[in-house]
């Protein structure tokens, strides 16, 4: 929790400012351009109270904020009329802010306000009494939840559509960018409005990157960044191109083995033929009987047709 | 020659369906040294019917793990891109009578092949289209029309070949369809992660070529020529007005249209379009109502394989159980079909119960007895329009239930959207089974113990063409059925099973 004087003097502080900035321009003849302060950061607050030994708070960002933190826990067995708390970030003690915490109506109450301005100011932030208990606030901006895990296949030559939906449950981004790994580095994809290769088309809570004419170089991991007032939260979407080549070899397989089936049924049934001499009359009489069940054994032919005509 | 033959019907085995007289068959048949019936022969007509079912509406089933792909290559709306599929099955289902039509002209073997061979390209085709009509085109109506050239004949050359078990060999072959969903679920997926959309397809093509050994199996028939032109006033009447003509009397003919007057027909097929209507939709709607009922994803999609699993063993059993012989196929077929029709009903009062297990039950008794008739449907139809038209039957039959098949599932859906639960639909879809039911207790000669002797004309002569109708899957010259054959259906429906 900051100082209170020292609360008191950055207000003044804001306050001055922006009077400063419409006294400048509110006076008659006055040429002094504006002076243009920051809109003032929203505020907000997140409370917990817990019992135990930690607990695991989500807080979503989306533009520079002041936030305020404030745990209450209801402490342990003994309950010490004074412990210690104080503030850790990405596991590093605040410098200030360890001091003292009284017990008030059974609980010991911790309270800080952070000032999120960008994105180095996101990460987790722990408020810890006395070693014993503490509140992990998981700051962040939205990520794109369903990714899919495994890689898009394309061929050469083709064209691929990798795309990445924001959920609806969370805050749409101010827009999306493209990067394309190469090696360690990530490097922006910004192609021209008439790039025949690339083509990125974003739409409500949704991007869609198009590559044409795909080479195997364009395999790889792409990722799509969602961009927000606090900063970009990166996804990645693997691509993986491949020539024609490669189902072709099961397929070539396939049919080898079908055409050998064939042949050998086609074959069998020939050399069956020939052992029932199917030249003999004889044997179209036996085909004749291979009638089913209802009709027994009977037989015709065309002679029989032509009688009943 | 043609004494011998004016002697044999007398010599015919009537009815063949009752317990007893099926005895006499395949005996007679062995001591003429022919095919035998019921033999190694069918036996290996089963495994390729199992192949078949696996390439046909196995692959069909499966088809789903691409529906992502697409509709990100293509960036299509979902209904754009399920039109694939619903083309492909449309056209399967109405393309059947020419596939049995086709078999009635030309060689089972010959048509089969060419289905396999039609299914596959249609399939390669596919895997290079760039754009989405491309992808109806190829793998809608190309390998739709292959697939309505290889199911509907399989299914007649089995049924075809055997006589006591028929019923258990059609159960074992269409297991096909329930293994080949587990199996291919996980292998389709695998593909599609190493080879992209394009190559899967081709390598799905690959291996719908499997049908075309499946159909070199089927043994061809030495075809006599057709009949010579007949001789008399009509040769000199114009030789194109009567070559139409023939022509026509030909395709009508091979197309068994005769049947469309047929009135336990006509039953039959109106009752197993009702079926057809209801049998989709628990598929559909289950998993969603359990979700909507408050179990959890694992548990819903554990109701459907348990149902699943259940389906497969349901068309063997009940395939055994017909051919005991202990009763008539008709009455195991309304029993099957009512109780399925009783559990799709209970499935939804039992999640409102709040019963997992109860749900669970009923799922398992919904998939075996769904199992259970599909075995059924098929074998019924010769008792009801005799052997000879059996072929072309199977096809109008699987032509006119599609209609059931076609509007069964959006007509729940559209109750699921007006009532907003899944209950009225699936309550519905069992009510559909329940009526066709009904429907097949009107058929002729229901109520008697034992068989009606199969459909026979007034003459013997009639009878021995159409007999060889389905003889011609056996291998003997397809039967011409002459111009009479309107005028002795008539005869038919009041002399036999009227």
């Amino acid at each position: 929790m900051l100082h209170p004087g020292v609360k008191l003097c950055a207000q003044l502080l804001l306050l001055s400012l922006s009077w400063g900035g419409t006294h400048s321009t509110g006076g008659p003849g006055s040429t002094l351009p504006p002076v243009v302060s920051g809109p003032p950061l929203s505020s907000d607050v997140r409370s917990v109270v817990f019992k135990g030994e930690s607990q695991v708070e989500e807080v979503q960002v989306v533009r520079p904020l002041t936030l305020a933190l404030e745990c209450t826990w209801t402490g342990s067995q003994d309950r010490p009329h004074n412990i210690s708390g104080f503030w850790r970030k990405d596991g590093s003690e605040l410098a200030d802010s360890r001091r003292p915490v009284l017990l008030e109506n059974q609980q010991y109450n911790l309270r800080r306000a952070f000032s999120i301005t960008d994105e180095e100011g996101l990460g987790n932030y722990s408020c810890v009494f006395d070693n014993q208990a503490e509140v992990d606030f998981i700051l962040a901006a939205p990520r794109v939840g369903e990714v899919r895990d495994r890689p898009t296949v394309s061929y050469v030559g083709d064209s691929v559509v990798l795309q990445c939906k924001m959920e609806d449950t969370k805050p749409r981004p101010n827009s999306w960018t493209w990067y394309r790994a190469n090696g360690t580095n990530k490097e922006l994809l910004d192609p021209e409005p008439d790039s025949p290769r690339y083509h990125i088309h974003n739409h409500e809570g949704k991007t869609k990157l198009t590559v044409r004419n795909l080479t195997e170089a364009d395999s790889g991991a792409y990722y799509c960044g969602a961009v927000y007032d606090i900063g970009v939260t990166l996804s990645r979407v693997d691509l993986r191109v491949i020539t024609f080549l490669e189902p072709l070899k099961p397929f070539l397989v396939i049919v080898g083995e079908v055409l050998v089936l064939v042949s050998l049924i086609l074959l069998y049934e020939r050399t069956k033929a020939h052992g029932t001499h199917p030249d003999n009359p004889l044997s179209d009489d036996q085909a004749h009987k291979l009638t089913p069940d209802d009709a027994g054994g009977e037989v015709t032919d065309s002679s029989t047709r032509q009688r009943k005509v | 020659m043609a004494t011998a033959r004016v002697e044999q019907p007398a010599r015919v085995e009537q009815p063949a369906r009752s317990p007893g007289a099926e005895r006499a068959t395949p005996e007679a048949l062995a001591q003429d040294g022919a095919l035998a019936q019921d033999g190694a022969r069918g036996w290996v007509m089963v495994g390729a019917l199992f192949v078949c079912s696996t390439l046909v509406f196995g692959l069909i089933r499966s088809l789903g793990a691409f529906f992502v792909e697409f509709v990100q290559y293509f960036q299509e709306s979902a209904q754009a891109i399920s039109w694939i599929t619903s083309i492909g099955v449309a056209t399967q289902q109405l393309c059947s009578p020419l596939g049995t039509a086709l078999c009635n002209a030309y060689d089972t073997q010959r048509v089969v092949m060419a289905g396999g061979f039609l299914a596959s390209l249609g399939l390669i085709l596919a895997s290079q289209a760039r754009s989405l009509p491309h992808l109806y085109l190829t793998m809608g109506l190309t390998s739709g029309l292959g697939w309505s050239l290889v199911f509907t004949p399989m299914v007649a050359t089995v049924m075809a070949h055997f006589t006591r078990r028929r019923t258990l060999a059609l159960g074992v072959g269409f297991t096909g369809v329930g293994v080949s969903s587990f199996v291919f679920a996980p292998l389709f997926q695998y593909i599609l992660d190493n080879f992209g959309w394009r190559g899967s397809l081709l390598i799905l093509g690959g291996l719908s070529l499997n049908i075309v050994p499946c159909g070199a199996l089927i043994r061809p028939t030495r075809k006599k020529a057709p009949p010579p032109p007949k001789a008399g006033g009509k040769a000199d009447n114009g030789g194109g007005a009567s070559a139409f003509r023939s022509l026509l009397r030909r395709v009508y003919r091979y197309l068994e249209l005769s049947l469309l007057a047929h009135g336990p027909f006509l039953t039959y097929t109106l009752a197993i379009t009702f079926f057809n209507a209801g049998y989709f939709v628990p598929y559909v709607h289950l998993v969603a109502h359990s979700r909507q009922a408050g179990y959890s994803e694992y548990r819903a999609a554990f109701v459907m394989s348990a149902t699943g699993a259940a389906d497969i063993v349901g068309r063997v059993a009940a395939g055994w159980l017909t051919d005991l012989g202990r009763a008539r196929l008709i009455h195991m077929l309304t029993g099957w079909t009512g109780l399925t029709g009783v559990f799709i009903v209970l499935m939804p009062l039992a999640s409102v119960a709040g019963s997992y297990s109860l749900l669970l039950g009923f799922g398992l008794g919904y998939g075996f007895c769904a199992g259970a008739l599909t075995s059924l449907v098929f074998a019924g139809v010769p008792e009801i329009v005799g052997m000879g038209r059996m072929v072309g039957a199977l096809g109008l039959l699987s032509m006119l239930e599609s209609v059931g098949g076609l509007l069964g599932p959006p007509l729940s859906g559209y109750l699921r959207d007006r009532t907003g639960s899944y209950i009225t639909s699936l309550v519905v879809a069992g009510c559909c089974f329940l009526l066709g039911s009904l429907i097949l207790t009107a058929l002729p000669h229901y109520f008697s113990w034992t068989a009606p002797p199969p459909p026979r004309p007034p003459d013997g002569d009639g009878q021995e063409e159409r007999q060889d109708a389905g003889a011609g899957l056996l291998g003997s010259p397809t039967s011409g059925s002459t111009n009479g054959t309107a005028s002795k259906d008539s005869d038919h429906s009041q002399t036999c099973l009227a």
